[in-house]
């Protein structure tokens, strides 16, 4: 993993500190987005920028994904292994292998495993003042997820609180500008998770990309990876500044 | 270490391992130092600093603090770098140190949310 000094502060160089404000308006939301692409496209990560009118749009990535180990549709299995938190485990803290543990977690290394087209797009919310995440599965011959498919695939670090949610936290909605049926994550709790968050970077002047953030939170739920190369630059420059009043 | 162990007493750096286990060991360093702070209104943990195994997950990490901070089963607790940044569930701390460590320990923070309780 190498982290580029020129390229060090890419995704925050350009944000003045009122990036951190907890409101996210439009335009701030386009030059995060912007800031994301250029690292994607540096890192080869794949996001596109679907252009609407005048400078708005989306971010959309698509990815071929295997399904999580012991996972299938066809499958009607007891165990649902995509939805047991790993809290049920053996406490890992006596566990000298943390393989174990991990094992659900891991994809299966047999290269005959189905394999599911994943598609997620970034859009901004208005209502909500905050980005949402709309996403879609497909199987290689075209067959789309059904909502119970898509629960049982988020990462159960997050799935039994997810599903305990009573504001149906993963649901199915028409995507607001494709007319097509997609899951979201619903927004209205963004602000909660991320608000904290955007408070602690503002006290100890760091900037922070909200998008960036944001994506780093809700991606992994439902097996959007953001590498850390998005971040590492963070890292260089924060160097550069006064280390953290203990 | 159980889900009762309290504050260690005589030293401030505890080890995430069972006390049988030796930590001094001829192969090289396999634990890492990590420094954790609360973000927002989350509990702070009055052990701060850890010597965490380099292929501890982070989400393995986020359990152990939510028992050790005794969240509710609705609460979810984050974990970023930078306090901003969060890594994946399935990232090693120790891939974690060698990209964000810095005066030889890694600083995480950590923030509960009810954001889908």
């Amino acid at each position: 993993m190498t982290v580029q000094p020129e390229q060090a502060d890419v995704l925050t160089r350009s944000l003045p500190l009122e990036m951190n404000c907890r409101a996210l308006d439009e335009e701030r939301f386009c030059r995060c987005c912007r800031l994301i692409l250029r690292r994607s496209d540096q890192l080869r990560d794949g996001w596109s920028w679907e252009a609407l009118q005048g400078s708005e749009g989306y971010l959309k990535k698509t990815t071929l994904r295997p399904l999580p180990a012991g996972w299938g549709p066809e499958q009607d299995g007891g165990e649902s292994p995509g939805a047991e938190p790993a809290a049920l485990q053996p406490d890992p803290l006596v566990s000298t292998g943390s393989e174990e543990e991990d094992a659900d977690l891991r994809l299966p290394s047999n290269s005959s495993s189905p394999v599911l087209q994943w598609e997620y797009h970034v859009l901004y919310s208005c209502s909500y003042a905050t980005p949402v995440l709309y996403f879609r599965a497909f199987t290689l011959d075209g067959r789309s997820l059904t909502l119970e498919e898509i629960w049982k695939s988020i990462h159960p670090n997050f799935g039994l609180r997810l599903q305990n949610c009573p504001l149906n936290a993963v649901s199915q909605q028409e995507h607001p500008l494709l007319g097509q049926p997609f899951f979201f994550l619903h927004p209205c709790r963004t602000e909660e998770f991320m608000g904290p968050v955007l408070q602690a970077a503002l006290d100890h002047g760091r900037p922070v990309n909200y998008v960036l953030s944001w994506l780093s939170v809700v991606g992994p739920m439902v097996g959007l990876e953001v590498p850390l190369e998005y971040s590492t630059e963070l890292h260089a420059a924060g160097c550069l500044s006064s280390t953290d009043p203990d | 270490m159980s889900d009762n162990a309290e504050s260690p007493t005589e030293t401030q750096k505890e080890e995430l391992q069972s006390p049988s286990e030796s930590s001094a060991t001829s192969e090289e360093k396999k634990k890492i130092d990590v420094l954790l702070k609360a973000v927002g209104d989350t509990p702070i943990m009055k052990t701060k600093k850890w010597a965490v195994d380099r292929g501890r997950t982070v989400q393995s990490l986020a359990q152990f603090i939510s028992r050790f901070l005794k969240l509710d089963a609705n609460e979810q607790l984050f974990i970023y770098v930078h306090q901003s940044f969060a890594p994946s569930p399935d990232q090693e701390v120790g891939v974690l140190f060698d990209c964000f460590g810095s005066d030889g320990k890694l600083v995480l923070h950590y923030c509960k949310s009810q954001a889908w309780g």
